[in-house]
């Protein structure tokens, strides 16, 4: 049974720091295999994702007009994690 | 009196499940094998049950059983295991910066800029909204009319410990044969979902599957691609077909790719295909004699142990749910 409360929390900025919605936000390591589906940020730039057991992750952001990028983030069990992605034209 | 033969109806964690208050599914024979639609264009394809794609050359991987003994070159950084597989990288993947992990070895998919011509505009690129007004990518891809096959965590989602995200998801606009900002078929809206117990209930991996409705006979136009039941054998033996929209590629381009099936377990198919999020639900497909069956539904990529991506197998239960399905 996947742990619950395993949430990774973010916010995707461009370089000015405005949110950047639709913003597509997918996984691309983690310590198990995960579902091959892609979050979409909303209209201030936000997603949240959920894991199924504590350890690292690697998640991508890629956006029509910017570089994708990578971020590494630690999940710890029953916490919310929260990062900010800022993306570079 | 005619008897007429009834459809066999899945049970235990296959027991099929719906959002809708009242099955309007209305049971209908429909073939196993493909439809190509109207004005197919149809692509051709290869000797080596690959689709022909122009530009498209698939990386020659050794058998996997000769990749256990090659020796890994001095001084080369392995990314991850997938990599030892195939051996000595060809030169292409030489100097390339590490790719993503469920791209296995060097990332040789290629985009599909034809995507109004059969079988490509059987793929469609699926835009989710969950309970609590999330939004999602997915693909999806016809095998009727009206019925599209999924993963289920595409249109129900399970154990996201986020308030009001888990159950059936509010509606999926499915816009089929998609190229970036090309909508060579236009787009609708389904609010119509199936899926089994053994997910919307148990969240097993092993069960995820599931189906879209549309409120139109699309399916008739683009056609669709067959699906089968197939020995361990048969699948062991076959390439895997896969194309869908990946999140890693600009908006809304769909994305082809072929390897040989790794391995497979009752349950589920393992393949080396490439995939990225937003390529859940994906057909994970073989071609026979120039006609395409879907032998799995893709729903992982790889993580920790498991060094290859995966899908739902369609077995016999599957298959029945898929018929049932069917309108």
């Amino acid at each position: 049974m996947p742990q619950t409360g395993n949430i990774i929390s973010g916010l995707v900025k461009d370089p000015g720091g405005r949110p950047v919605p639709l913003a597509r936000v997918y996984f691309t390591k983690s310590p198990v295999p995960l579902p091959d589906i892609a979050a979409l940020t909303n209209d201030n730039g936000e997603f949240s994702l959920s894991v199924p057991v504590a350890g690292t992750y690697k998640i991508a952001c890629a956006a029509e007009g910017f570089e994708s990028t990578v971020t590494e983030v630690t999940v710890k069990s029953g916490k919310m994690a929260k990062i900010q992605i800022r993306m570079k034209k | 009196m005619a008897v007429k033969k009834k459809s066999p109806t899945s049970t235990g964690w296959h027991t099929p499940v719906s959002n809708d208050p009242e099955e309007t599914v209305i049971s209908k024979t429909v073939s196993k094998p493909p439809m190509e639609g109207v004005n197919p264009k149809k692509g051709k394809v290869n000797d080596d049950g690959t689709e022909a794609v122009k530009e498209y050359k698939r990386i020659k991987a050794p058998e996997k059983w000769v990749a256990k003994f090659l020796a890994l070159p001095k001084g080369v950084h392995l990314r991850d295991i997938g990599e030892a597989s195939f051996g000595i990288p060809s030169p292409k993947a030489k100097g390339v910066i590490a790719t993503p992990e469920t791209v296995i070895g060097a990332d040789d998919r290629i985009q599909i800029t034809n995507t109004s011509a059969y079988p490509w505009r059987v793929h469609c690129s699926l835009m989710i909204t969950g309970a609590d007004n999330s939004m999602w990518i997915g693909t999806g891809w016809f095998i009727g009319p009206r019925t599209l096959m999924t993963a289920g965590h595409c249109v129900y989602i399970k154990n996201s410990g986020v308030p009001g995200r888990d159950g059936w998801v509010k509606k999926i606009v499915v816009m089929h044969g998609r190229s970036g900002n090309t909508l060579p078929y236009g787009s609708v809206t389904s609010t119509s979902f199936r899926s089994v117990t053994g997910w919307t209930e148990k969240g097993d991996p092993n069960y995820d599957y599931g189906a879209i409705i549309l409120p139109t006979d699309l399916g008739n136009t683009v056609g669709w691609i067959g699906f089968g039941v197939y020995k361990d054998s048969e699948l062991l033996a076959a390439t895997g077909n896969l194309s869908g929209y990946p999140g890693d590629k600009p908006s809304g381009t769909q994305w082809y790719h072929a390897r040989l099936i790794n391995s497979v377990n009752s349950l589920k198919v393992f393949y080396d295909i490439d995939t990225m999020g937003g390529q859940s639900g994906s057909a994970v497909y073989q071609i026979i004699n120039g006609y395409r069956y879907a032998v799995a539904i893709h729903a992982y990529g790889i993580g920790g142990d498991a060094t290859v991506n995966s899908g739902t197998r369609i077995t016999n239960a599957v298959f029945n749910n898929m018929q049932a399905w069917l309108v």
